[in-house]
């Protein structure tokens, strides 16, 4: 039985009306064809290409076109990008808020990547802060949090948390020793100030629909650092049992929330870490082989049963 | 012939669309909820984290499994006989396969996937080991070897069609690839002589596709359409051809090997083929072969310098961008000029939950991987900082932790 056949059904049957009849029949047969994510990508894909341009002739004609002239021209695209998003943008809510227009999300983002851009221009022609780069991706940081709420925008919030991670991560480069350890550790200091300012600002309601974003950037720089410290050897049962506990919790949350991404960093990170500690002395390749089949089976029956449990779709 | 009824997946697409509509509020909750309950299915399904995480544990189970048996029952034997076990091995992959289909209903659940997967891979492996495993090592390969690729083809096709897994029909294409390099060592015969295959298939796929156009197989044709005709486009363009990717017909085109007359007939094609795509996807309102034409519209823009021999410039890509926007607005203020924001059956307006689904997860995902220009490596905290490093992924995050 087609949709078409299963529709005039439920019409005659009364469980929807002549009205929804003829429009879900109509969008049955794409009539009408929306082409609302092909124009979407179309513009991500524009301002990608524009900004990469924009970027590389600023570094390869600044000495011929002159400071003056490549500084003018990015300040007037950003701030025209800037008065254009506060021109129009509808008044500042905690929930989720729809854009005005298709072009308005891409306007946001192309503000905040030609910020990027005439920053970087500016540091690297007269060097502001002397090299403090760090300064510049906080900063950056800073702005582009304070962007991503104002206008709802996925992409800047995105762009947020990788230009703070950015900080991190060159901070720690200044410092002259234990490097590893150090980027370990703030690797999960960042982790949990992500995750644990994602769920606060969850739970005051602003923005709530964030939460997932910041969640999940916070679970894999987490299992990532606690990867990086299993196999590293790093103390003999620290990093295994925090891989575990991480695992756990993210273990718990998927299968509460019916956040599946969660239940799969929990299988895949989880496997790869116990993986690498019970093989770490197993020279025997028929050995080896034996525990990935029995663990693979075992991971498979668990996977199974969770999938029946909780993740079924249809 | 098809592992599914057709009820089956009828009943899948009904769910699924009831979803959408729902999602986007054109079924009220009980609406929604009483259409669902009379729309069941006996097929198992599960979300596709779960269906990816079981699809690699499968892999990782088939393949130990089968190297354990080698290692343990036969570790000096022939190559010969190891072929004919990888070939018991690719019939038993494939039977389990059904047997999951058949005896647990999975559809889409990973593990039937991951066995059809092995059944191909082994059937190659196992005919090359079998057959030709003499050849291996020879500076002239046998001509028969095309079996081993052929046999890819045919084992590719045959999964696409029984349990309609849309990425066995790019493998298919991907093993077609290999074929003519057994036949000619003409470069222009083997592009030509992929681009025949792939436009046979479109052909055939053509032919077919009208009779399923309002049924749960036009999904399926639809891509199977759009990659054969990504696969020509790519074929036919010497500037970036599929085969490269596996180092067959050499890493760069100069054009040198490529006789004139071919060389300018390709370039032409590259104009020909995006506008004819774009047309026919346009015209059956196939969302697929929309996305291939304007795929192969952006490479031949970005191509045709190269082709020409003319110099690529720094604002080349701005040129693009500002053209791709300009597009995309322009066709947005013009659907929205017609009668209720519809012209010509298209609108810009969204009228699916999964598009809403798509753009969020989008959003997130690739504003990590735009380009950041204020991420310097982090050697570089001296005043003598590179501008522009840093020039995708996550702001430095990928390279700092």
């Amino acid at each position: 039985m087609t949709i078409f056949t299963r529709l005039e059904q439920w019409e005659q049957r009364g469980v929807i009306s002549p009205e929804q009849h003829t429009l879900l029949a109509g969008l049955s047969r794409s009539e009408p064809f929306s082409l609302f994510l092909e124009l979407n990508v179309l513009l991500y894909a524009g301002i990608l290409a524009f900004v990469a341009g924009l970027g590389w002739t600023a570094t390869a004609w600044s000495r011929q076109l002159g400071d003056v002239l490549v500084l003018t021209v990015l300040s007037g695209l950003l701030a025209a990008c800037f008065w254009y998003c506060f021109s129009r943008a509808p008044a500042w809510s905690p929930g989720e808020t729809p854009s005005p227009n298709l072009a308005f999300d891409y306007v946001v983002y192309l503000g905040s990547l030609i910020w990027s851009v005439e920053l970087a221009y500016l540091e690297d022609r007269f060097h502001l802060l002397s090299g403090q780069w760090d300064l510049y991706l906080l900063a950056t940081a800073g702005l582009f949090f304070f962007l991503a709420y104002r206008f709802d925008n996925r992409f800047v919030l995105s762009l947020a948390l990788s230009s703070l991670a950015g900080w991190f991560g060159l901070t720690i480069s200044h410092w002259p020793s234990h490097q590893d350890v150090a980027y370990r550790q703030y690797a999960i200091l960042y982790s949990v100030m992500v995750g644990g300012a994602g769920a606060a600002l969850q739970r005051r309601g602003l923005k709530s629909h964030f939460f997932a974003t910041y969640l999940n950037i916070a679970a894999n720089v987490l299992f990532w650092a606690l990867l990086s410290g299993v196999f590293n050897r790093v103390g003999d049962f620290v990093w295994p049992l925090c891989l575990l506990a991480a695992c756990g919790a993210s273990l718990a949350w998927g299968l509460a929330r019916r956040q599946f991404p969660f239940v799969a960093y929990a299988a895949v990170y989880g496997y790869v870490g116990v993986s690498s500690i019970l093989l770490r002395d197993m020279n025997s390749g028929t050995a080896v082989l034996t525990y990935f089949v029995f663990t693979g089976v075992a991971m498979l029956v668990m996977l199974v049963l969770i999938a029946r449990r909780f993740g079924r779709e249809a | 012939m098809r592992a599914y009824t057709a009820s089956s997946e009828e009943a899948l697409r009904a769910r699924d669309l009831l979803k959408d509509w729902a999602g986007e509020g054109f079924l009220s909750e009980a609406q929604y909820h009483r259409m669902e309950q009379e729309s069941v299915c006996d097929l198992r399904r599960t979300n596709i984290f779960l269906r990816i995480v079981l699809f690699l544990f499968t892999l990782i189970v088939v393949g130990a499994a089968v190297a354990l048996f080698f290692l343990l029952f036969l570790p000096r034997t022939a190559t010969q006989t190891s072929g004919i076990f990888l070939l018991i091995f690719a019939a038993m992959c494939y039977l389990s396969a059904e047997a999951a289909v058949a005896q647990a209903r999975l559809y889409r659940y990973g593990i039937e996937e991951a066995l059809a997967a092995c059944s191909v891979g082994f059937l190659c492996a196992g005919i090359q080991a079998a057959f030709f495993s003499g050849h291996l090592y020879s500076s002239a390969p046998d001509r028969a070897e095309f079996l081993v690729p052929a046999a890819g083809v045919i084992a590719s096709l045959w999964i696409w069609h029984r349990f309609g897994l849309p990425y066995a029909y790019l493998a298919a294409m991907i093993f077609v690839v290999w074929l003519p390099g057994f036949w000619t060592s003409s470069p222009s015969a083997q592009h030509a002589i992929v681009a025949a295959f792939y436009a046979v298939g479109l052909f055939t796929v053509a032919a077919v596709r009208p009779r399923h156009r309002l049924t749960y197989l036009n999904n399926r044709y639809s891509i199977a359409e759009a990659l054969l005709w990504l696969g020509i486009y790519l074929a036919i363009n010497l500037q970036l051809s599929p085969a490269d990717l596996f180092g067959q017909w050499g890493a760069l085109r100069t054009g040198s090997e490529f006789s004139r007359p071919f060389y300018w007939a390709t370039w032409a094609l590259t104009w020909c083929l995006p506008p004819l795509v774009l047309a026919r996807g346009l015209r059956r309102k196939d969302r697929f072969v929309i996305a291939a034409g304007a795929v192969v519209a952006i490479l031949t823009l970005v191509t045709n310098k190269p082709y020409l021999g003319w110099q690529r410039h720094t604002w080349d890509p701005m040129l693009l961008g500002v053209l791709l926007i300009g597009v995309a607005l322009f066709i947005r203020r013009w659907l929205a000029g017609g009668p209720g924001e519809i012209r010509y059956g298209f609108t810009a307006r969204r009228l699916s939950g999964k598009d809403k689904q798509w753009m969020n997860a989008g959003a997130a995902a690739l504003g990590l991987i735009s380009p950041h220009p204020i991420a310097p490596s982090p050697q570089t905290g001296s005043p003598g900082a590179h501008f522009g490093g840093g020039d995708s992924g996550g702001g430095g995050a990928s390279s700092d932790y």
